[in-house]
Protein backbone atom coordinates (compact mmCIF):
# COMPACT_ATOMS: atom_id res chain seq x y z
CA UNK A 1 0.00 0.00 0.00
CA UNK A 2 1.46 3.28 -1.08
CA UNK A 3 1.09 6.58 0.65
CA UNK A 4 -0.69 9.26 -1.30
CA UNK A 5 1.06 12.56 -0.80
CA UNK A 6 -0.80 15.73 -1.69
CA UNK A 7 0.82 18.51 -3.69
CA UNK A 8 0.96 20.74 -0.66
CA UNK A 9 2.60 17.99 1.34
CA UNK A 10 5.20 17.43 -1.38
CA UNK A 11 5.91 21.17 -1.41
CA UNK A 12 6.54 21.18 2.31
CA UNK A 13 8.82 18.21 2.09
CA UNK A 14 10.72 19.79 -0.81
CA UNK A 15 12.64 21.78 1.77
CA UNK A 16 14.37 18.70 3.12
CA UNK A 17 16.87 18.06 0.28
CA UNK A 18 18.05 21.66 0.61
CA UNK A 19 19.62 21.02 3.98
CA UNK A 20 22.19 18.43 4.98
CA UNK A 21 21.38 15.12 6.61
CA UNK A 22 22.24 16.22 10.11
CA UNK A 23 19.55 18.87 9.84
CA UNK A 24 17.02 16.38 8.48
CA UNK A 25 17.80 14.07 11.39
CA UNK A 26 17.27 16.99 13.74
CA UNK A 27 13.95 17.77 12.07
CA UNK A 28 13.01 14.15 12.56
CA UNK A 29 13.73 14.46 16.25
CA UNK A 30 11.64 17.66 16.45
CA UNK A 31 8.80 15.92 14.59
CA UNK A 32 8.66 13.05 17.08
CA UNK A 33 8.87 15.48 19.96
CA UNK A 34 5.95 17.34 18.38
CA UNK A 35 3.95 14.15 18.52
CA UNK A 36 4.92 13.50 22.08
CA UNK A 37 4.42 16.93 23.49
CA UNK A 38 2.94 19.33 20.99
CA UNK A 39 4.46 22.08 18.87
CA UNK A 40 7.08 24.48 20.14
CA UNK A 41 7.24 27.61 17.92
CA UNK A 42 10.49 28.79 19.51
CA UNK A 43 12.33 25.82 18.10
CA UNK A 44 11.16 26.71 14.61
CA UNK A 45 12.39 30.26 14.99
CA UNK A 46 15.79 29.15 16.27
CA UNK A 47 16.24 26.69 13.43
CA UNK A 48 15.03 29.24 10.83
CA UNK A 49 17.65 31.75 11.93
CA UNK A 50 20.46 29.22 11.79
CA UNK A 51 19.46 27.99 8.34
CA UNK A 52 18.69 31.44 7.02
CA UNK A 53 15.14 30.68 5.93
CA UNK A 54 11.71 31.79 7.11
CA UNK A 55 10.30 30.06 10.18
CA UNK A 56 7.27 29.11 8.10
CA UNK A 57 9.46 27.02 5.85
CA UNK A 58 10.93 25.23 8.83
CA UNK A 59 7.50 24.67 10.31
CA UNK A 60 6.13 23.25 7.09
CA UNK A 61 9.14 21.03 6.75
CA UNK A 62 8.69 19.60 10.23
CA UNK A 63 4.94 19.23 9.82
CA UNK A 64 5.39 17.52 6.49
CA UNK A 65 7.80 15.10 8.06
CA UNK A 66 5.45 14.53 10.99
CA UNK A 67 2.56 13.77 8.71
CA UNK A 68 4.70 11.40 6.66
CA UNK A 69 5.70 9.51 9.79
CA UNK A 70 2.23 9.35 11.32
CA UNK A 71 0.48 8.23 8.15
CA UNK A 72 3.09 5.55 7.56
CA UNK A 73 2.87 4.37 11.17
CA UNK A 74 -0.92 4.43 11.20
CA UNK A 75 -1.12 2.22 8.11
CA UNK A 76 1.85 0.17 9.23
CA UNK A 77 3.21 0.17 5.70
CA UNK A 78 6.07 -2.12 4.84
CA UNK A 79 9.62 -0.93 4.23
CA UNK A 80 9.22 -1.48 0.52
CA UNK A 81 5.99 0.50 0.35
CA UNK A 82 7.54 3.32 2.32
CA UNK A 83 10.52 3.48 -0.01
CA UNK A 84 8.25 3.46 -3.05
CA UNK A 85 6.05 6.19 -1.61
CA UNK A 86 9.02 8.42 -0.85
CA UNK A 87 10.58 7.70 -4.23
CA UNK A 88 8.08 9.98 -5.99
CA UNK A 89 9.55 12.94 -4.13
CA UNK A 90 12.76 12.56 -6.11
CA UNK A 91 15.08 12.76 -3.15
CA UNK A 92 18.65 11.50 -3.04
CA UNK A 93 19.41 7.89 -2.13
CA UNK A 94 20.94 9.08 1.14
CA UNK A 95 17.88 11.12 2.12
CA UNK A 96 15.55 8.26 1.30
CA UNK A 97 17.55 5.94 3.53
CA UNK A 98 17.48 8.49 6.33
CA UNK A 99 13.72 8.87 6.09
CA UNK A 100 13.22 5.11 6.09
CA UNK A 101 15.38 4.77 9.19
CA UNK A 102 13.45 7.56 10.86
CA UNK A 103 10.23 5.71 10.11
CA UNK A 104 11.42 2.32 11.38
CA UNK A 105 13.02 3.71 14.51
CA UNK A 106 9.98 5.66 15.61
CA UNK A 107 7.11 3.58 14.28
CA UNK A 108 6.37 1.72 17.50
CA UNK A 109 6.33 4.80 19.66
CA UNK A 110 4.19 6.73 17.20
CA UNK A 111 1.67 3.90 17.09
CA UNK A 112 1.49 3.95 20.88
CA UNK A 113 0.81 7.67 20.82
CA UNK A 114 -1.85 7.23 18.13
CA UNK A 115 -3.55 4.46 20.08
CA UNK A 116 -4.16 6.96 22.86
CA UNK A 117 -6.33 9.00 20.50
CA UNK A 118 -8.98 6.33 20.16
CA UNK A 119 -12.29 6.77 21.97
CA UNK A 120 -11.81 5.11 25.27
CA UNK A 121 -13.50 4.15 28.44
CA UNK A 122 -11.90 4.24 31.82
CA UNK A 123 -9.46 1.39 32.00
CA UNK A 124 -8.60 -0.87 34.87
CA UNK A 125 -5.56 0.04 36.89
CA UNK A 126 -5.72 -1.74 40.25
CA UNK A 127 -8.02 -3.27 42.84
CA UNK A 128 -7.74 -3.20 46.61
CA UNK A 129 -10.04 -5.15 48.89
CA UNK A 130 -10.92 -5.46 52.54
CA UNK A 131 -13.11 -7.82 54.54
CA UNK A 132 -15.60 -6.19 56.88
CA UNK A 133 -18.23 -7.50 59.25
CA UNK A 134 -21.07 -5.22 60.21
CA UNK A 135 -21.90 -5.71 63.87
CA UNK A 136 -24.66 -3.19 64.47
CA UNK A 137 -26.43 -0.21 62.99
CA UNK A 138 -28.73 2.47 64.26
CA UNK A 139 -31.74 0.39 63.32
CA UNK A 140 -30.55 -3.10 64.28
CA UNK A 141 -28.18 -4.34 66.97
CA UNK A 142 -26.25 -7.58 67.27
CA UNK A 143 -25.66 -8.25 63.59
CA UNK A 144 -23.08 -10.37 61.85
CA UNK A 145 -23.10 -9.17 58.28
CA UNK A 146 -19.96 -9.94 56.27
CA UNK A 147 -19.08 -7.69 53.37
CA UNK A 148 -16.17 -7.13 51.05
CA UNK A 149 -15.14 -3.52 50.50
CA UNK A 150 -13.40 -2.87 47.22
CA UNK A 151 -11.43 0.11 45.95
CA UNK A 152 -11.29 0.08 42.17
CA UNK A 153 -8.60 2.23 40.54
CA UNK A 154 -9.36 3.37 37.02
CA UNK A 155 -7.49 5.50 34.49
CA UNK A 156 -9.00 7.66 31.83
CA UNK A 157 -7.00 9.97 29.60
CA UNK A 158 -4.37 10.28 32.26
CA UNK A 159 -6.85 10.99 35.04
CA UNK A 160 -6.84 8.61 37.91
CA UNK A 161 -10.23 7.81 39.42
CA UNK A 162 -11.09 5.55 42.34
CA UNK A 163 -14.42 4.02 43.18
CA UNK A 164 -15.18 2.53 46.57
CA UNK A 165 -17.73 -0.24 46.38
CA UNK A 166 -19.03 -3.06 48.48
CA UNK A 167 -20.37 -6.51 47.88
CA UNK A 168 -21.56 -9.55 49.82
CA UNK A 169 -19.81 -12.94 49.84
CA UNK A 170 -22.30 -14.60 47.50
CA UNK A 171 -21.99 -11.87 44.88
CA UNK A 172 -18.20 -11.99 45.18
CA UNK A 173 -18.18 -15.67 44.26
CA UNK A 174 -20.53 -14.91 41.40
CA UNK A 175 -18.22 -12.15 40.13
CA UNK A 176 -15.21 -14.44 40.23
CA UNK A 177 -17.07 -17.16 38.39
CA UNK A 178 -18.36 -14.85 35.66
CA UNK A 179 -15.00 -13.18 35.05
CA UNK A 180 -13.19 -16.50 34.96
CA UNK A 181 -15.58 -17.54 32.23
CA UNK A 182 -14.68 -14.35 30.39
CA UNK A 183 -10.99 -15.26 30.54
CA UNK A 184 -11.71 -18.83 29.41
CA UNK A 185 -13.42 -17.46 26.33
CA UNK A 186 -10.11 -16.35 24.81
CA UNK A 187 -8.98 -19.96 24.80
CA UNK A 188 -11.93 -21.30 22.85
CA UNK A 189 -11.59 -22.50 19.26
CA UNK A 190 -13.77 -19.70 17.99
CA UNK A 191 -11.57 -16.97 19.40
CA UNK A 192 -8.38 -18.70 18.38
CA UNK A 193 -9.65 -18.97 14.83
CA UNK A 194 -10.52 -15.29 14.69
CA UNK A 195 -7.14 -14.25 16.06
CA UNK A 196 -5.36 -16.51 13.61
CA UNK A 197 -7.26 -15.39 10.56
CA UNK A 198 -7.70 -11.67 10.95
CA UNK A 199 -4.34 -10.12 10.23
CA UNK B 1 -34.97 0.01 75.49
CA UNK B 2 -36.11 3.59 75.73
CA UNK B 3 -39.86 3.82 75.53
CA UNK B 4 -41.94 6.91 75.96
CA UNK B 5 -44.93 7.41 78.17
CA UNK B 6 -47.31 7.36 75.24
CA UNK B 7 -46.24 3.83 74.37
CA UNK B 8 -46.97 2.76 77.89
CA UNK B 9 -50.35 4.52 77.93
CA UNK B 10 -51.25 2.92 74.58
CA UNK B 11 -50.46 -0.52 75.92
CA UNK B 12 -52.40 0.07 79.09
CA UNK B 13 -55.43 0.83 76.95
CA UNK B 14 -54.78 -2.30 74.93
CA UNK B 15 -54.63 -4.32 78.15
CA UNK B 16 -58.09 -3.23 79.17
CA UNK B 17 -60.77 -5.71 78.05
CA UNK B 18 -63.32 -2.93 78.40
CA UNK B 19 -61.70 -0.88 75.62
CA UNK B 20 -60.49 -3.81 73.49
CA UNK B 21 -62.22 -7.17 73.58
CA UNK B 22 -60.20 -10.27 72.65
CA UNK B 23 -61.06 -10.07 68.96
CA UNK B 24 -60.32 -6.35 68.68
CA UNK B 25 -57.01 -6.83 70.47
CA UNK B 26 -55.89 -9.54 68.06
CA UNK B 27 -56.96 -7.49 65.06
CA UNK B 28 -55.13 -4.39 66.21
CA UNK B 29 -52.01 -6.39 66.97
CA UNK B 30 -52.04 -7.97 63.51
CA UNK B 31 -52.69 -4.58 61.93
CA UNK B 32 -49.62 -3.16 63.68
CA UNK B 33 -47.37 -5.90 62.31
CA UNK B 34 -48.94 -5.66 58.90
CA UNK B 35 -48.45 -1.94 58.53
CA UNK B 36 -44.77 -2.33 59.42
CA UNK B 37 -43.94 -5.38 57.41
CA UNK B 38 -46.27 -5.50 54.47
CA UNK B 39 -45.02 -3.24 51.70
CA UNK B 40 -48.48 -2.99 50.20
CA UNK B 41 -50.26 -2.11 53.43
CA UNK B 42 -52.25 1.08 53.27
CA UNK B 43 -54.08 3.27 55.74
CA UNK B 44 -57.15 1.05 55.55
CA UNK B 45 -55.41 -1.50 57.75
CA UNK B 46 -57.48 -0.31 60.71
CA UNK B 47 -60.72 -0.32 58.72
CA UNK B 48 -61.92 -3.70 59.93
CA UNK B 49 -65.68 -3.92 60.75
CA UNK B 50 -64.86 -5.48 64.17
CA UNK B 51 -62.90 -2.37 65.11
CA UNK B 52 -65.57 0.11 64.08
CA UNK B 53 -67.03 0.40 67.57
CA UNK B 54 -63.83 1.77 69.03
CA UNK B 55 -63.06 5.50 69.01
CA UNK B 56 -60.74 6.08 65.98
CA UNK B 57 -58.46 8.34 68.03
CA UNK B 58 -57.94 5.52 70.53
CA UNK B 59 -57.37 3.06 67.70
CA UNK B 60 -54.68 5.21 66.12
CA UNK B 61 -53.03 5.90 69.44
CA UNK B 62 -52.81 2.24 70.37
CA UNK B 63 -51.75 1.23 66.85
CA UNK B 64 -48.91 3.74 67.01
CA UNK B 65 -47.89 2.56 70.48
CA UNK B 66 -47.81 -1.06 69.36
CA UNK B 67 -45.86 -0.28 66.20
CA UNK B 68 -43.31 1.79 68.12
CA UNK B 69 -42.81 -0.96 70.64
CA UNK B 70 -42.45 -3.63 67.97
CA UNK B 71 -39.73 -1.63 66.23
CA UNK B 72 -37.82 -0.98 69.43
CA UNK B 73 -38.03 -4.63 70.42
CA UNK B 74 -36.84 -5.70 66.99
CA UNK B 75 -33.97 -3.22 67.04
CA UNK B 76 -32.69 -4.51 70.36
CA UNK B 77 -33.47 -8.14 69.57
CA UNK B 78 -35.61 -8.44 72.65
CA UNK B 79 -36.24 -11.95 73.89
CA UNK B 80 -39.48 -13.36 75.26
CA UNK B 81 -38.72 -12.56 78.88
CA UNK B 82 -38.02 -8.89 78.09
CA UNK B 83 -41.28 -8.67 76.16
CA UNK B 84 -43.30 -10.39 78.86
CA UNK B 85 -41.83 -8.22 81.59
CA UNK B 86 -42.79 -5.00 79.82
CA UNK B 87 -46.25 -6.19 78.87
CA UNK B 88 -47.00 -7.34 82.39
CA UNK B 89 -45.90 -3.93 83.63
CA UNK B 90 -48.56 -2.50 81.36
CA UNK B 91 -51.12 -4.71 83.01
CA UNK B 92 -51.45 -7.24 80.20
CA UNK B 93 -53.07 -10.48 81.33
CA UNK B 94 -51.44 -13.83 80.60
CA UNK B 95 -53.50 -14.51 77.51
CA UNK B 96 -52.71 -11.21 75.82
CA UNK B 97 -49.04 -11.45 76.71
CA UNK B 98 -48.88 -14.91 75.12
CA UNK B 99 -50.67 -13.67 72.04
CA UNK B 100 -48.29 -10.75 71.61
CA UNK B 101 -45.23 -12.95 72.06
CA UNK B 102 -46.51 -15.47 69.54
CA UNK B 103 -47.26 -12.80 66.94
CA UNK B 104 -43.86 -11.28 67.57
CA UNK B 105 -42.13 -14.63 67.17
CA UNK B 106 -43.94 -15.26 63.87
CA UNK B 107 -42.86 -11.93 62.46
CA UNK B 108 -39.42 -11.71 64.02
CA UNK B 109 -37.43 -12.69 60.94
CA UNK B 110 -39.21 -10.30 58.61
CA UNK B 111 -38.85 -7.55 61.16
CA UNK B 112 -35.12 -8.08 61.55
CA UNK B 113 -34.61 -8.26 57.81
CA UNK B 114 -36.46 -5.00 57.41
CA UNK B 115 -34.49 -3.24 60.12
CA UNK B 116 -31.22 -4.62 58.82
CA UNK B 117 -31.86 -3.21 55.38
CA UNK B 118 -32.28 0.34 56.64
CA UNK B 119 -29.19 2.41 56.69
CA UNK B 120 -26.44 3.89 54.58
CA UNK B 121 -23.78 1.85 53.02
CA UNK B 122 -21.40 2.02 50.13
CA UNK B 123 -22.72 1.41 46.64
CA UNK B 124 -23.30 -2.30 46.41
CA UNK B 125 -22.22 -4.44 43.47
CA UNK B 126 -25.05 -6.67 42.37
CA UNK B 127 -23.87 -8.14 39.12
CA UNK B 128 -21.22 -8.05 36.43
CA UNK B 129 -21.40 -8.33 32.67
CA UNK B 130 -18.52 -8.58 30.26
CA UNK B 131 -17.77 -8.32 26.58
CA UNK B 132 -14.78 -9.68 24.72
CA UNK B 133 -13.78 -7.79 21.58
CA UNK B 134 -11.00 -7.96 19.08
CA UNK B 135 -9.82 -4.49 18.08
CA UNK B 136 -8.70 -4.26 14.47
CA UNK B 137 -8.52 -0.59 13.69
CA UNK B 138 -9.39 2.96 14.71
CA UNK B 139 -9.40 6.00 12.47
CA UNK B 140 -6.02 6.89 13.92
CA UNK B 141 -4.45 3.48 13.90
CA UNK B 142 -4.87 0.64 11.43
CA UNK B 143 -3.86 -3.01 11.80
CA UNK B 144 -4.21 -3.18 15.55
CA UNK B 145 -5.23 -6.83 16.29
CA UNK B 146 -5.64 -6.74 19.99
CA UNK B 147 -8.21 -8.50 22.20
CA UNK B 148 -9.82 -6.39 24.91
CA UNK B 149 -12.48 -6.85 27.55
CA UNK B 150 -15.23 -4.46 28.52
CA UNK B 151 -16.52 -5.09 32.04
CA UNK B 152 -19.62 -3.51 33.51
CA UNK B 153 -20.43 -3.68 37.20
CA UNK B 154 -24.08 -3.23 38.12
CA UNK B 155 -24.23 -1.17 41.26
CA UNK B 156 -27.06 -0.32 43.60
CA UNK B 157 -27.12 2.72 45.84
CA UNK B 158 -29.00 2.07 49.06
CA UNK B 159 -30.28 5.55 49.68
CA UNK B 160 -31.01 6.96 46.27
CA UNK B 161 -32.38 3.75 44.78
CA UNK B 162 -30.47 4.59 41.65
CA UNK B 163 -28.66 2.00 39.58
CA UNK B 164 -25.52 3.53 38.18
CA UNK B 165 -23.16 1.32 36.26
CA UNK B 166 -19.41 1.29 36.32
CA UNK B 167 -17.83 0.31 33.04
CA UNK B 168 -14.20 -0.06 32.24
CA UNK B 169 -12.00 -1.69 29.66
CA UNK B 170 -9.07 -3.96 30.34
CA UNK B 171 -6.60 -6.17 28.59
CA UNK B 172 -6.37 -9.87 29.23
CA UNK B 173 -3.49 -9.40 31.68
CA UNK B 174 -5.39 -6.74 33.57
CA UNK B 175 -8.47 -8.95 33.82
CA UNK B 176 -6.30 -11.77 35.13
CA UNK B 177 -4.98 -9.38 37.75
CA UNK B 178 -8.49 -8.34 38.70
CA UNK B 179 -9.77 -11.91 38.95
CA UNK B 180 -6.70 -12.94 40.92
CA UNK B 181 -7.33 -10.25 43.49
CA UNK B 182 -11.03 -11.10 43.79
CA UNK B 183 -10.11 -14.74 44.30
CA UNK B 184 -7.72 -13.74 47.09
CA UNK B 185 -10.55 -11.88 48.74
CA UNK B 186 -12.92 -14.82 48.52
CA UNK B 187 -10.29 -17.25 49.84
CA UNK B 188 -9.71 -14.93 52.76
CA UNK B 189 -13.43 -14.86 53.36
CA UNK B 190 -13.57 -18.66 53.37
CA UNK B 191 -10.74 -18.85 55.86
CA UNK B 192 -12.35 -16.26 58.09
CA UNK B 193 -15.63 -18.19 58.20
CA UNK B 194 -13.82 -21.31 59.31
CA UNK B 195 -12.32 -19.68 62.38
Amino acid sequence: MLLELSEEHKEHLAFLPQVDSAVVAEFGRIAVEFLRRGANPKIYEGAARKLNVSSDTVQHGVEGLTYLLTESSKLMISELDFQDSVFVLGFSEELNKLLLQLYLDNRKEIRTILSGLAPSLPSYHNLEWRLDVQLASRSLRQQIKPAVTIKLHLNQNGDHDTKVLQTDPATLLHLVQQLEQALEEMKTNHCRRVVRNIK
Amino acid sequence: MELSESVQKGFQMLADPGSFDSNAFTLLLRAAFQSLLDAQADEAVLDHPDLKHIDPVVLKYCHAAAATYILEAGKHRADKSTLSAYLEDCKFDRERTELFCTEYQNNKNSLETLLGSIGRSLPHITDVSWRLEYQIKTNQLHKMYRPAYLVTLNVQNTDSQSYPEISFSCSMEQLQDLVGKLKDASKSLERATQL
